[in-house]
Protein backbone atom coordinates (compact mmCIF):
# COMPACT_ATOMS: atom_id res chain seq x y z
CA UNK A 1 0.00 0.00 0.00
CA UNK A 2 1.23 3.57 -0.56
CA UNK A 3 0.51 5.71 1.90
CA UNK A 4 -0.59 9.38 1.16
CA UNK A 5 2.33 12.42 2.31
CA UNK A 6 -0.70 14.29 3.37
CA UNK A 7 -4.44 13.95 4.06
CA UNK A 8 -6.50 16.66 5.30
CA UNK A 9 -10.14 17.46 6.73
CA UNK A 10 -12.09 20.11 7.26
CA UNK A 11 -15.57 19.78 10.18
CA UNK A 12 -17.01 22.60 8.92
CA UNK A 13 -18.40 25.04 11.85
CA UNK A 14 -19.44 22.89 15.13
CA UNK A 15 -22.71 23.87 15.82
CA UNK A 16 -24.31 23.77 18.85
CA UNK A 17 -26.56 20.82 17.86
CA UNK A 18 -23.59 19.14 16.40
CA UNK A 19 -22.50 18.90 20.02
CA UNK A 20 -25.85 18.33 21.69
CA UNK A 21 -25.67 15.25 19.62
CA UNK A 22 -22.19 14.35 20.80
CA UNK A 23 -23.45 14.75 24.21
CA UNK A 24 -25.66 11.94 23.77
CA UNK A 25 -24.09 9.49 21.83
CA UNK A 26 -21.32 9.75 23.68
CA UNK A 27 -22.86 9.97 27.40
CA UNK A 28 -20.53 13.31 28.14
CA UNK A 29 -23.24 15.54 29.64
CA UNK A 30 -20.47 17.79 31.02
CA UNK A 31 -22.67 21.38 30.33
CA UNK A 32 -19.49 22.82 29.44
CA UNK A 33 -20.26 21.75 26.45
CA UNK A 34 -24.13 22.99 26.08
CA UNK A 35 -24.60 25.75 28.70
CA UNK A 36 -23.02 28.61 28.44
CA UNK A 37 -23.52 29.73 31.60
CA UNK A 38 -21.42 26.61 32.77
CA UNK A 39 -18.93 27.39 30.41
CA UNK A 40 -18.72 30.96 32.02
CA UNK A 41 -17.86 29.39 35.10
CA UNK A 42 -15.65 27.62 33.71
CA UNK A 43 -13.45 30.59 32.59
CA UNK A 44 -14.81 30.34 28.59
CA UNK A 45 -16.63 32.96 26.66
CA UNK A 46 -18.66 30.16 24.97
CA UNK A 47 -19.73 26.27 25.26
CA UNK A 48 -16.34 24.61 23.83
CA UNK A 49 -16.02 21.44 21.22
CA UNK A 50 -15.67 17.88 22.63
CA UNK A 51 -12.03 16.98 22.92
CA UNK A 52 -13.49 13.67 22.06
CA UNK A 53 -15.75 15.65 19.48
CA UNK A 54 -12.09 16.54 17.74
CA UNK A 55 -10.51 12.93 18.25
CA UNK A 56 -13.73 11.50 16.21
CA UNK A 57 -13.24 13.59 13.41
CA UNK A 58 -9.24 13.27 13.81
CA UNK A 59 -10.10 9.58 13.27
CA UNK A 60 -12.44 9.88 10.84
CA UNK A 61 -10.11 11.80 8.77
CA UNK A 62 -7.88 8.67 8.53
CA UNK A 63 -10.84 6.45 8.07
CA UNK A 64 -12.36 8.84 4.95
CA UNK A 65 -8.60 8.47 3.13
CA UNK A 66 -7.30 5.09 4.18
CA UNK A 67 -10.17 2.95 4.48
CA UNK A 68 -12.45 1.95 7.49
CA UNK A 69 -10.42 0.10 10.01
CA UNK A 70 -7.27 1.44 8.65
CA UNK A 71 -6.48 2.63 12.41
CA UNK A 72 -4.40 0.76 15.02
CA UNK A 73 -3.18 3.74 17.39
CA UNK A 74 -4.29 7.08 17.88
CA UNK A 75 -2.63 9.32 20.20
CA UNK A 76 -3.80 12.85 20.99
CA UNK A 77 -3.08 15.67 23.19
CA UNK A 78 -5.31 18.31 23.51
CA UNK A 79 -3.86 21.43 23.41
CA UNK A 80 -6.22 24.43 23.23
CA UNK A 81 -9.78 24.41 22.76
CA UNK A 82 -12.55 24.47 20.08
CA UNK A 83 -15.42 27.01 20.49
CA UNK A 84 -18.74 26.23 19.43
CA UNK A 85 -18.86 27.76 15.98
CA UNK A 86 -15.21 27.41 15.12
CA UNK A 87 -14.80 24.92 12.17
CA UNK A 88 -11.54 22.55 12.77
CA UNK A 89 -8.92 22.14 10.47
CA UNK A 90 -7.56 18.35 10.55
CA UNK A 91 -3.92 17.73 8.98
CA UNK A 92 -1.77 14.39 9.02
CA UNK A 93 1.98 14.25 7.64
CA UNK A 94 3.50 10.71 6.94
CA UNK A 95 6.56 10.30 9.01
CA UNK A 96 7.69 6.96 8.45
CA UNK A 97 6.41 3.81 7.04
CA UNK A 98 7.66 0.13 9.16
CA UNK A 99 6.17 -3.27 9.09
CA UNK A 100 3.28 -2.44 6.05
CA UNK A 101 2.15 0.45 8.66
CA UNK A 102 2.13 3.80 8.47
CA UNK A 103 2.64 6.83 11.00
CA UNK A 104 1.29 9.96 10.82
CA UNK A 105 1.52 13.38 12.56
CA UNK A 106 -1.61 14.56 13.89
CA UNK A 107 -2.14 18.12 13.92
CA UNK A 108 -5.73 20.23 14.48
CA UNK A 109 -6.27 23.85 14.49
CA UNK A 110 -9.16 26.34 14.14
CA UNK A 111 -10.54 28.40 11.39
CA UNK A 112 -8.64 31.53 13.76
CA UNK A 113 -5.47 29.68 14.11
CA UNK A 114 -5.42 28.09 17.55
CA UNK A 115 -4.40 25.43 18.74
CA UNK A 116 -6.92 21.61 18.91
CA UNK A 117 -5.01 18.95 18.96
CA UNK A 118 -1.88 17.31 18.41
CA UNK A 119 -0.88 13.55 17.94
CA UNK A 120 0.38 10.98 16.29
CA UNK A 121 -1.50 7.80 14.62
CA UNK A 122 -0.13 4.48 13.46
CA UNK A 123 -2.14 3.07 10.27
CA UNK A 124 -2.02 -0.15 8.29
CA UNK A 125 -4.31 -1.64 5.97
CA UNK A 126 -8.20 -2.16 6.49
CA UNK A 127 -8.64 -5.99 7.86
CA UNK A 128 -9.84 -8.33 5.24
CA UNK B 1 -7.66 20.70 47.23
CA UNK B 2 -5.53 17.61 47.05
CA UNK B 3 -7.11 14.41 45.53
CA UNK B 4 -7.12 11.17 47.39
CA UNK B 5 -3.88 9.52 46.36
CA UNK B 6 -5.21 5.96 47.99
CA UNK B 7 -7.44 6.18 45.00
CA UNK B 8 -5.05 5.09 42.85
CA UNK B 9 -5.06 1.47 41.65
CA UNK B 10 -8.87 1.39 41.84
CA UNK B 11 -10.07 -0.62 39.21
CA UNK B 12 -13.71 -1.16 38.18
CA UNK B 13 -14.93 -4.62 37.89
CA UNK B 14 -15.99 -5.60 33.88
CA UNK B 15 -19.27 -5.10 32.99
CA UNK B 16 -20.47 -6.51 29.65
CA UNK B 17 -22.13 -3.24 27.14
CA UNK B 18 -23.91 -4.78 24.31
CA UNK B 19 -22.90 -2.43 21.13
CA UNK B 20 -26.01 -1.73 19.03
CA UNK B 21 -26.66 0.00 15.46
CA UNK B 22 -28.61 3.01 16.75
CA UNK B 23 -26.47 4.12 19.30
CA UNK B 24 -23.48 3.73 16.82
CA UNK B 25 -25.56 5.49 13.82
CA UNK B 26 -26.17 8.15 16.51
CA UNK B 27 -22.30 9.02 17.51
CA UNK B 28 -21.46 9.05 13.51
CA UNK B 29 -24.41 11.68 12.80
CA UNK B 30 -22.48 13.37 15.32
CA UNK B 31 -19.21 13.08 13.97
CA UNK B 32 -20.39 13.51 10.28
CA UNK B 33 -19.35 10.16 9.46
CA UNK B 34 -21.80 9.24 6.75
CA UNK B 35 -20.52 6.03 5.45
CA UNK B 36 -23.72 3.85 6.24
CA UNK B 37 -20.91 0.15 6.98
CA UNK B 38 -21.20 1.18 10.52
CA UNK B 39 -24.73 1.26 11.30
CA UNK B 40 -26.21 -0.92 7.95
CA UNK B 41 -25.48 -4.37 7.86
CA UNK B 42 -26.01 -5.00 4.49
CA UNK B 43 -23.65 -2.32 3.51
CA UNK B 44 -21.48 -3.51 5.75
CA UNK B 45 -21.33 -7.15 4.25
CA UNK B 46 -21.09 -5.74 0.63
CA UNK B 47 -18.14 -3.92 1.64
CA UNK B 48 -16.75 -7.10 3.13
CA UNK B 49 -16.85 -6.52 6.40
CA UNK B 50 -18.48 -9.42 8.87
CA UNK B 51 -20.52 -6.98 10.45
CA UNK B 52 -21.07 -3.11 10.83
CA UNK B 53 -17.34 -1.74 12.46
CA UNK B 54 -17.72 1.03 15.22
CA UNK B 55 -15.57 3.87 14.23
CA UNK B 56 -11.87 4.14 16.36
CA UNK B 57 -12.94 6.52 19.12
CA UNK B 58 -16.79 4.99 19.31
CA UNK B 59 -15.04 2.62 22.69
CA UNK B 60 -14.98 5.73 24.34
CA UNK B 61 -19.08 6.94 24.35
CA UNK B 62 -19.48 3.63 25.86
CA UNK B 63 -17.74 3.91 29.00
CA UNK B 64 -20.45 5.57 30.30
CA UNK B 65 -22.52 2.72 29.99
CA UNK B 66 -19.87 1.20 32.89
CA UNK B 67 -18.15 3.67 34.91
CA UNK B 68 -18.30 7.24 33.09
CA UNK B 69 -14.73 9.12 33.62
CA UNK B 70 -17.27 12.00 35.33
CA UNK B 71 -18.40 8.90 37.89
CA UNK B 72 -14.40 8.34 38.96
CA UNK B 73 -14.07 12.04 39.57
CA UNK B 74 -16.71 12.17 41.86
CA UNK B 75 -15.16 9.19 43.42
CA UNK B 76 -11.98 11.07 43.92
CA UNK B 77 -14.65 14.22 44.89
CA UNK B 78 -13.21 16.08 42.27
CA UNK B 79 -16.14 18.64 41.03
CA UNK B 80 -16.76 18.32 36.74
CA UNK B 81 -16.26 22.45 36.98
CA UNK B 82 -12.46 23.16 36.15
CA UNK B 83 -11.97 19.64 34.86
CA UNK B 84 -10.69 18.93 31.45
CA UNK B 85 -9.15 16.03 29.08
CA UNK B 86 -6.22 16.58 28.32
CA UNK B 87 -4.77 13.39 26.29
CA UNK B 88 -6.18 10.38 24.99
CA UNK B 89 -4.79 7.19 23.50
CA UNK B 90 -6.81 4.34 22.11
CA UNK B 91 -4.72 1.14 20.73
CA UNK B 92 -7.17 -0.92 18.48
CA UNK B 93 -6.17 -4.64 18.18
CA UNK B 94 -9.25 -6.63 16.79
CA UNK B 95 -11.99 -4.48 15.10
CA UNK B 96 -15.37 -4.13 17.32
CA UNK B 97 -18.53 -4.61 15.60
CA UNK B 98 -22.44 -3.94 16.00
CA UNK B 99 -23.29 -7.00 17.85
CA UNK B 100 -20.38 -7.62 19.86
CA UNK B 101 -20.67 -7.87 23.89
CA UNK B 102 -17.62 -5.95 24.68
CA UNK B 103 -16.54 -6.39 28.50
CA UNK B 104 -15.17 -2.64 29.88
CA UNK B 105 -13.10 -2.24 32.67
CA UNK B 106 -10.93 0.98 33.98
CA UNK B 107 -8.32 1.59 36.36
CA UNK B 108 -6.58 4.63 37.96
CA UNK B 109 -3.47 4.54 36.93
CA UNK B 110 -1.77 7.55 38.26
CA UNK B 111 -2.20 11.16 40.08
CA UNK B 112 -0.08 13.49 39.51
CA UNK B 113 0.51 16.98 40.84
CA UNK B 114 1.93 19.64 38.33
CA UNK B 115 2.56 23.68 38.41
CA UNK B 116 3.17 23.61 42.91
CA UNK B 117 -0.33 22.03 42.95
CA UNK B 118 -2.08 24.24 40.52
CA UNK B 119 -2.99 21.36 38.06
CA UNK B 120 -3.60 17.81 38.83
CA UNK B 121 -3.46 15.28 36.28
CA UNK B 122 -5.76 11.85 36.26
CA UNK B 123 -4.44 9.11 34.27
CA UNK B 124 -7.58 6.23 33.52
CA UNK B 125 -6.35 3.27 31.62
CA UNK B 126 -9.39 1.41 30.07
CA UNK B 127 -9.85 -1.95 28.55
CA UNK B 128 -12.00 -3.35 26.16
CA UNK B 129 -12.54 -7.30 25.47
CA UNK B 130 -15.06 -9.24 23.34
CA UNK B 131 -14.71 -12.76 24.09
CA UNK B 132 -11.59 -14.24 25.65
CA UNK B 133 -9.84 -11.21 24.33
CA UNK B 134 -8.11 -7.13 24.57
CA UNK B 135 -9.73 -5.73 21.45
CA UNK B 136 -8.70 -1.97 22.40
CA UNK B 137 -7.07 -0.25 25.41
CA UNK B 138 -7.04 3.22 25.82
CA UNK B 139 -5.96 5.77 28.17
CA UNK B 140 -7.31 8.79 29.42
CA UNK B 141 -5.49 11.96 30.56
CA UNK B 142 -7.79 14.68 33.16
CA UNK B 143 -6.04 17.74 34.03
CA UNK B 144 -7.98 19.36 36.85
CA UNK B 145 -7.24 23.12 37.26
CA UNK B 146 -7.45 23.02 41.29
CA UNK B 147 -8.04 27.08 41.35
CA UNK B 148 -11.32 26.75 39.39
CA UNK B 149 -12.21 23.62 40.86
CA UNK B 150 -11.90 25.50 44.78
Amino acid sequence: MTWPAEITLSSGPVTPVQLALFAAASGDHNPLHLDPEAARRAGFDTPLVHGMLSMALAARLFSQHLGVGCVRSLHTRFTGVARVGESIHFTATLEREADGLAHYALRSVTAGGGDVLAGTAVVGPPPP
Amino acid sequence: MTIDRSRIGFATAPTRVPIDARRVKLFCQAIGETDAVHWDAEAARAAGHAACPVPPTFLKAIEGEHCSSATLLQLLQVPLTGVLHAEQRFDHLAPVHVGDVVSVSRRIDRIDDKKNGALSFVVVDTDYRVGDRTAARSTQTIVVRNAVTA
